[in-house]
């Protein structure tokens, strides 16, 4: 049987979810030139504001097709609630200072938001387990998908399209390009900056949690940990894709979801490095793509939209 | 939506300039309840404040003051100084060359939060505020007074700022808050003390010692206490304490005269540190001091990285964790691959150059970019580090480091016959294993300090700060940014290699969780970057405080338990949100982070 569709498939599906994180990223990257290292926290949050409605609010035995859209919402609602509060009370005052403050700040509300959870929610201290789609794999040939997957099949590239729909067709997403290109024309041109910040980290939370819903579906479990190695690798792949690019983000995680699948199914083949094709290599070749691309395109596969300023 | 048209009322705030205090209590009346509750704070911690010894510290006792009533005398006497100062007693004149206004307002704050502290402690440890004998009631009672006392004393008000009359209902509750912020904070502000008159050098030598002194006895107190609530107050009388004389003036003539004479300090400083196992009677303490060395080296090495070049380093620990892997690899211990036994200097430079190559290997590719991806490539170097090292344990990939077991059994060392793992009699004081590596330590400590110090004053220091204020000027000046940028990064990384070999000799074994970007016991990552912006950034007293603290809070206070990291990232985000320039600031941070407001005064002050 030939493995590499299966492979491709795998990666694709791996990528799509890092693309989903890393549009917050991009996103707020692209018009505030700041790294929300938060980000994977906030998407955490998404995935246990998902678990929440399903074991907490719906009733038992609530059917999928019912209990799915509610789920996305609720992760919808906890993402943007913890995005926007970040936004307003720990980043918006620290707005012209020193580059390293707002830096230092992330990492502080990325580490309060993982113990808030660890801490205070129900049985967090080990993974929870998450809700399944019931029914069994589905066979394309060679390819097998899982149920789970389905979700993520569909919904990533839905999510793309609607960004993409916004940022290019509404005012507000013309807003935000502008705001991108030149804040201070921008303002002067009568758009709300403040309110476009806002909009660009509600945007990238809401992303985020249905990144985190899909995650879910993945893996079958969620703990407070899951968002600092996944916002690492959904950074990686906006820098992979040229941050402050909203495409960039998608293909980028999907490039890297693809590299880290193959390395991990491949590399074991190649002579001299048969013991590092494991699993617990794969975080090692996702960091050592971001290295080869920041020494050779640093400014990503399609580019930065954002020059430079500073 | 209306416009409004006329002039919104101001509130009835006294105009700027007038002298009055915070409440209204005549000054006099506040002056004389200030000094006579700080005497009578005194007499308070002579009594008895509990009936029963189930509370630590013997607080039982007529006739003489145990546990925390020790600190309230402490306190009291300062109040009763300053008090008396304040009334312009002459021979405590030089204790308070800035005014003792605004110290007294400090030292009556912490007067009467420890003692506060104490009796609720007392009453909620006990059950119930009936566990209470008269001599707390009384301290609670003349606190109380001093500290409103104090805070009638006149101040100088800031402007009243009126409203912009187009300013919704929130925005105008945010205006009035941070009006009425200004004013508290104006309360306790001081004036810049009186220049210090000359003194002879050796007069200025026996101040710096006294205060190295005073230094030492507080630090050893302070990691001696035994129980929480004696470190809570510990805490509190030290932090309000030192900002009392901090206002008053005494530190700023003190740091004064200290920069006069900056190689006696640094070399009283370390002599004072090494004092530290000499006032110790066992080893437990020393191992809780050569970790806090070993976690401030490493943040003093960061702070070359963050606090000069202002490259942000979110992965350091794992070039420490690089300089402890390699040096535990020769030395000999029976986990390690290589059947070798380096001396103790080869396993140091293998330990330095190790660390030295991986930072140029991140370094190199990273540094010719913004800056922000040096943060996240760093990041993922500290995680990929630890993952690796889990990883080479022969099965999921190649044998060196033993997995997650890690390399254990790692051999005391021995350099010139002295062997550091058993205990030696030093003129009639026994200094046991981590007394030892304490003295070891201490003189990587001192490398540290010296390159700090050499490289921060040469023209790469020069250049490394000006790359962190504005990169585009510095290279308009010709300054080659990568090369330099990647110099510090270097530095640091092999500063932070060489503390690693003496730090996997200090815990006999090597693991990869030891190295995680945030854990509960420093040194990680998040502390020592926390170390760094808590102490204050490009200083050299900063972090080594700011490291001390740090380790100490976890150490001692163990009901924060679980929410220590949550405690400490919350802590983090409000650093920044007030006080970004850290506990001592760098003078030119200070005036990058607080621009608007000092700008001027500092003009006339480097005019002057």
């Amino acid at each position: 049987m030939n493995e590499l569709p299966q492979q491709l498939v795998n990666g694709l599906l791996l990528g799509s979810m890092y693309g989903l994180v890393a549009i917050g990223y991009t996103m707020v990257y692209g018009i505030v030139q700041l790294i929300n290292f938060a980000h994977g926290e906030i998407f955490m949050t998404g995935a246990f504001g998902a678990l929440t409605v399903y074991v907490y609010i719906l009733p038992d035995g609530t059917s999928m097709f019912l209990a799915l859209p509610l789920m996305l919402i609720g992760a919808m609602i906890v993402a943007v609630t913890v995005a926007v509060g970040a936004e307003r009370f720990a980043y918006r005052p620290l707005r012209g200072a020193p580059r390293l403050a707002p830096l230092i700040t992330a990492i502080g509300l990325s580490l309060a938001l993982q113990q808030a959870v660890w801490a205070w929610y129900p049985e967090a201290k080990s993974a929870r387990t998450f809700p399944q789609i019931d029914g069994g794999p589905f066979h394309l040939g060679d390819v097998t998908l899982q149920t789970g997957d389905i979700f993520l099949f569909i919904a990533a590239p839905l999510s793309m399209a609607v960004l993409a729909y916004f940022v290019m067709k509404t005012r507000t997403g013309r807003g935000m390009q502008a705001t991108a290109q030149d804040p201070d024309t921008a303002k002067l041109m009568g758009v709300n900056t403040d309110r476009i910040i806002v909009i660009a980290f509600a945007l990238g939370a809401v992303f985020a949690a249905v990144g985190a819903v899909a995650y879910g579906f993945k893996y079958g479990q969620i703990d407070f940990r899951m968002g600092f190695i996944l916002g690492l690798k959904a950074f990686t792949a906006a820098v992979l894709g040229g941050i402050g690019n909203i495409y960039g983000a998608m293909i980028g995680g999907i490039v890297l979801g693809i590299a880290e699948t193959l390395a991990t199914a491949y590399i074991a083949d190649i002579p001299g490095l048969d013991q590092f094709g494991s699993q617990s290599w794969a975080d090692v070749w996702a960091f050592i793509l971001l290295i080869l691309v920041l020494l050779l395109r640093p400014q990503g596969l399609l580019g930065e939209r954002v020059a430079d300023r500073a | 939506m209306t416009t409004q048209t006329t002039a919104p009322k101001t509130p009835s705030a006294p105009t700027a300039g007038t002298a009055k205090g915070l409440i209204g209590i005549p000054a006099p009346l506040g002056r004389a309840l200030a000094t006579g509750g700080g005497v009578l704070t005194i007499v308070a911690t002579f009594l008895a404040w509990t009936w029963t010894s189930a509370f630590p510290g013997d607080l039982t006792v007529y006739g003489y003051p145990g546990g925390l009533q020790i600190l309230v005398l402490i306190g009291g006497a300062l109040v009763t100084l300053l008090g008396l100062a304040s009334y312009g007693v002459t021979p405590l004149a030089w204790l308070a060359p800035a005014g003792a206004d605004a110290a007294l307002k400090f030292a009556t704050l912490a007067t009467f939060a420890t003692t506060w502290y104490t009796i609720i402690a007392i009453s909620a440890q006990l059950g119930g505020v009936v566990n209470l004998e008269p001599g707390a009631y009384l301290a609670a009672a003349v606190t109380l007074a001093a500290f409103l006392g104090a805070l009638a004393l006149p101040f100088e008000r800031p402007a009243p700022d009126p409203f912009d009359p187009d300013d919704t209902g929130w925005e105008r509750f945010e205006h009035t808050t941070s009006q009425k912020w200004q004013t508290v904070k104006a309360a306790f502000s001081a004036d810049s003390p009186r220049p210090v008159r000359t003194l002879p050098a050796w007069a200025d030598i026996l101040i710096i010692v006294a205060a190295l002194a005073v230094a030492l006895t507080v630090f050893t107190y302070g990691i001696g206490t035994e129980y929480d609530e004696l470190f809570v107050g510990f805490l509190i009388i030290a932090g309000f304490g030192f900002t009392a004389l901090h206002r008053s003036g005494l530190i700023i003539q003190i740091s004064q005269i200290t920069a006069r004479h900056q190689s006696v300090t640094v070399f009283g400083a370390f002599l004072a540190a090494a004092l530290f196992p000499f006032t110790q009677t066992d080893d437990q303490y020393a191992t809780i001091g050569v970790y806090i060395l070993i976690f401030a080296t490493v943040a003093l090495g960061l702070n070359i990285v963050v606090g000069l070049a202002g490259l942000l380093d979110l992965g350091y620990v794992a070039f420490l964790g690089v300089g402890a892997y390699a040096a535990s690899l020769v030395s000999g211990s029976p986990s390690s691959p290589f059947d070798v036994h380096f001396p103790f200097w080869a396993a140091v430079l293998v330990g330095a150059a190790a660390s030295l190559v991986f930072g140029v290997l991140i370094g190199a590719p990273t540094l010719r970019l913004r800056g922000d991806y040096l943060a996240i490539v760093t990041l993922g170097f500290g995680e990929i580090f630890r993952i690796t090292a889990n990883n080479l344990d022969g099965t999921s990939g190649p044998d060196l480091t033993n997995g997650s077991n890690g390399i254990a059994g790692i051999p005391d060392l021995e350099i010139l016959g002295f062997d550091f793992g058993t205990q030696h009699d030093i003129a009639g004081f026994t200094i046991g294993r981590f007394a030892n590596y304490f003295f070891l330590m201490l003189l990587i400590t001192a490398v540290v300090v010296l390159v700090f110090r050499r490289s921060g004053d040469s023209r790469i220091g020069r250049a490394w700060v000006a790359i962190r204020e504005d990169e585009t000027a510095a290279l308009a000046m010709g300054i080659n940014g990568f090369r330099v940028k990647l110099i510090a990064f270097a530095v640091g990384a092999s500063l932070a290699g060489l503390a690693g070999t003496v730090q996997a000799h200090v815990t006999y074994t090597v693991t990869p969780e030891q190295y995680l970007f945030a854990g509960t016991t420093p040194p990680n990552s998040a502390f020592l970057l926390a170390a760094v912006v808590l102490g204050g950034m490009g200083t050299i007293g900063g972090p080594l405080l700011g490291a001390a603290l740090l380790f100490l809070i976890p150490n001692k206070l163990q009901f924060l338990g679980d929410y220590q990291l949550l405690a400490f990232g919350l802590a983090l985000v409000l650093l920044m949100r007030f006080r970004p320039e850290g506990l001592i600031p760098n003078r030119r941070r200070q005036l990058e982070f607080h621009e608007e407001a000092e700008a001027p005064t500092v003009l006339g002050k480097t005019g002057a």
